[in-house]
């Protein structure tokens, strides 16, 4: 399941990265993985979207969004 | 040279070192501020370098590349500060890392101590110091604490040679993975949770209501309308008081001075062009006031959230939206607050487009031209006739910066991959210091960058509209030497006369075949050449023109115009028809050299200025012969 595919207030786990050049900005920032993400906010039309990871707070593209694997939690 | 992640306080630190003893320089062949300052502590002199935050040394912007060509060119003493922010010690501590790895000399800030204490939690200095074998230091920013401390520390410095991992992976992903890991250990080993991330719970909070999908959009219009008011109603009455103390200013030198060419050209060319400056100087301060509270509270972020979407279908970012709205009072301030758009491709077109946005200088035009074809009682349902035509104007020049940035999305190539991941800071007040700070700086970017080129514009105009060919000057003078009368209106005409005369009349007469097309005389072709020093100018060069002696008396201008006569066909000259099309080209030509300055200082180069004028003169042209065709 990808990153674009969650609802506001879900979360998931960082399952894997497909694009180089965006893991290496994602990690920098914070979402590494194998940590936990949550959804806070998806702006109108879906993109782009609201993320948190611990205390890290991005917005990220749907585009982006697409090439994160993840694994939902409940 | 102090590095660090973006939102950590940096530029506060950079500020509290170096107070004013500080400047803004370009780092060479790219726009990225490079701001340096300098300090001095027990007879040391130090000079410090703030580099754009980054969050790693794998750059994926602009900023970030200068940042690490930068450090990686830096000679073996140059010590580096890394600003770290306490409260997110782990990922803060990645660039660190790395820079310990090219073996520079680093000393550790841990900024934002107060929000730690006020979540409750600690970090073992002592341990966390051996750990990692450099000097830790703790500081607020805001509040000055631990500024002395480090600068004792820098002073008395003393390099440890240290590695943080010695596995390196040439995968830039598994080796940032090696470093992370090691990190969180570290961290984990020193850090202390005891309570909740209260700053950033509140935050969240905050953000329910700002980034809301109905309540949020309401929120950032209401705002950019404050804004737009703001700049308008709050700058007139310190406008006012520039402009009275410029024509006080202009009538005592006149008179303090003897009579002749060079108190004619201090009073007319050089103090009428510094003060049509200056009195832009409420607006643009006002301006980024905002803009720079703003940012330093953290809305701008969210901002981008709200408006990426839609601005990406023209090629504009979500941060391109204060520049345009900010076009409207002046684009020159515009212009340069495109330096927050990451983006090249983004950011360029942004500057491109905005001064097709209605500016404060064409307000004067707008209004005398509409005058001549709509008065003021006339209403169209409810809504006043005049009032509406300038919306329609507005408008107009809205919709085809959009159109134009929609068009240069698809033309201009871009290599960099639009990024748009980008950080959310928690919420916090704005730090006054950095705001007045930031509103100095730019007041005086505008003032000598933007103040030169209008100068010297306005010397140039001044000497081709009062040198004349030959002795012609002083054939209109004897010819009314004659005449009994010697008042205001004697000589209104007199001056009439030599500014047809002179050299900017002769250049209005060369042009006026090929703006014959568009409806235009010889007359309105001298207008349109002195509003290249600024637009607003065409009032008082009509004025003139039309030997009205008091250019604020609006009213005698307007009889004179409607009364005007083509030369050559003997009919009325501002018809509908040549006065829309006169208001349309001043809608789209870009005429103001002082903005065209700007943009070649924030482009770097000469080819967009350039593209600027022919893309912008061309819609006017065309646009204009367009119009003038329909209504004749």
């Amino acid at each position: 399941m990808t990153l674009d595919q969650l609802a506001e207030n879900e979360s998931g786990i960082i399952n894997q990265i497909n694009d180089e050049g965006l893991a290496i900005q994602l990690l920098a920032m914070g979402f590494i993985l194998g940590g936990v993400l949550k959804v806070e906010r998806i702006a109108p039309l879906r993109d782009p979207i609201l993320i948190t990871s611990g205390t890290n707070y991005i917005c990220i593209r749907k585009n982006d969004a697409k090439n994160i694997d993840i694994n939902p939690i409940q | 040279m102090l590095i660090g992640n973006p939102n950590t306080g940096k530029s506060t630190l950079f500020n509290s070192l170096t107070g004013l003893n500080q400047k803004v320089g370009n780092f060479p062949g790219v726009t990225v501020d490079k701001k340096s300052g300098n300090f001095k502590f027990k007879e040391n002199h130090i000079n410090v370098v703030d580099l754009p935050g980054t969050y790693s040394l794998n750059p994926n912007s602009e900023d970030e590349r200068v940042t690490k060509n930068y450090l990686e060119n830096t000679s073996e003493q140059e010590l580096i500060i890394v600003v770290a922010d306490a409260t997110n010690l782990k990922r803060n501590l990645l660039l660190f890392s790395q820079i310990v790895d090219l073996g520079k000399p680093v000393i550790l800030v841990l900024n934002m101590m107060d929000l730690l204490q006020k979540n409750k939690h600690e970090i073992n200095i002592k341990k966390l110091e051996k750990l990692l074998k450099c000097p830790i230091v703790p500081i607020n920013a805001k509040l000055n604490k631990g500024i002395e401390a480090l600068k004792e520390s820098i002073c008395n410095f003393e390099y440890q040679q240290s590695s943080f991992i010695t596995e390196k992976s040439s995968n830039p992903i598994d080796e940032t993975m090696l470093r992370i890991t090691k990190i969180e250990k570290l961290v984990d080993a020193v850090y202390v949770k005891k309570g909740e991330d209260k700053s950033y719970l509140l935050t969240k909070k905050i953000d329910n209501v700002i980034t809301h999908k109905v309540y949020g959009y309401l929120i950032f219009f209401g705002l950019l309308f404050f804004i737009f008011q703001a700049i308008f109603s709050w700058a007139s009455y310190p406008m006012d008081l520039i402009d009275s103390g410029f024509i006080f200013l202009c009538d005592f030198v006149s008179k303090a001075l003897p009579q002749g060419v060079l108190n004619d050209l201090i009073v007319n060319g050089i103090l009428a062009g510094l003060g049509g400056i200056v009195i832009f100087v409420p607006q643009i301060a006002i301006l980024f006031a905002f803009i720079s509270i703003l940012e330093d509270t953290g809305y701008m972020s969210r901002v981008s959230f709200l408006m990426d979407r839609i601005l990406r279908q023209f090629g504009l970012n979500g941060k391109s939206v204060i520049p345009l709205i900010s076009s409207s009072a002046c684009a020159i301030p515009a212009i340069m607050g495109a330096r927050t758009i990451a983006n090249y491709k983004e950011r360029l077109i942004t500057i491109m487009v905005a001064p097709l946005i209605s500016c404060s200088a064409r307000i004067p035009v707008y209004t005398v031209l509409i005058a001549l074809v709509v008065s003021e009682e006339e209403s169209y349902g409810l809504f006043n006739l005049q009032g509406l035509l300038v919306m329609g104007l507005y408008l107009l020049g809205f919709i085809s910066a959009l159109a134009s940035a929609w068009v240069m999305k698809l033309i201009i190539r871009s290599k960099e991959k639009s990024t748009f991941t980008l950080e959310m800071p928690i919420y916090r007040a704005p730090r006054w210091k950095n705001v007045g700070l930031e509103i100095l700086s730019k007041v005086k970017i505008f003032l000598f960058d933007a103040g030169k080129v209008i100068i010297a514009i306005s010397i140039i105009l001044w000497v081709l509209s009062s040198y004349a060919p030959g002795k012609t000057f002083e054939e209109i003078e004897s010819k009314y030497s004659n005449s009994i009368v010697d008042n205001r209106e004697t000589k209104a005409l007199i001056a009439s006369e030599k500014l047809e005369a002179s050299y900017a009349g002769i250049i209005g007469k060369t042009i006026e075949p090929f703006i014959k097309p568009l409806g235009y005389d010889w007359k309105i072709g001298i207008a349109l050449v002195t509003s290249f020093a600024a637009r607003e100018v065409f009032v008082g060069t009509m004025a003139t023109l039309y030997s009205v002696g008091d250019p604020d008396n609006t009213l005698s201008l307007r009889e004179k115009m409607m009364a005007a006569k083509h030369h050559e066909t003997g009919e009325k000259l501002y018809t509908k028809a040549t006065t829309f099309s006169l208001l349309i080209f001043y809608v789209f030509a870009m005429q103001c050299m002082a903005t065209l300055a700007i943009v070649y200082r924030e482009t770097n180069s000469i080819k967009w200025p350039i593209i600027q004028v022919v893309y912008m003169g061309a819609l006017a042209y065309f646009s204009s012969f367009l119009v003038y065709s329909i209504f004749s």
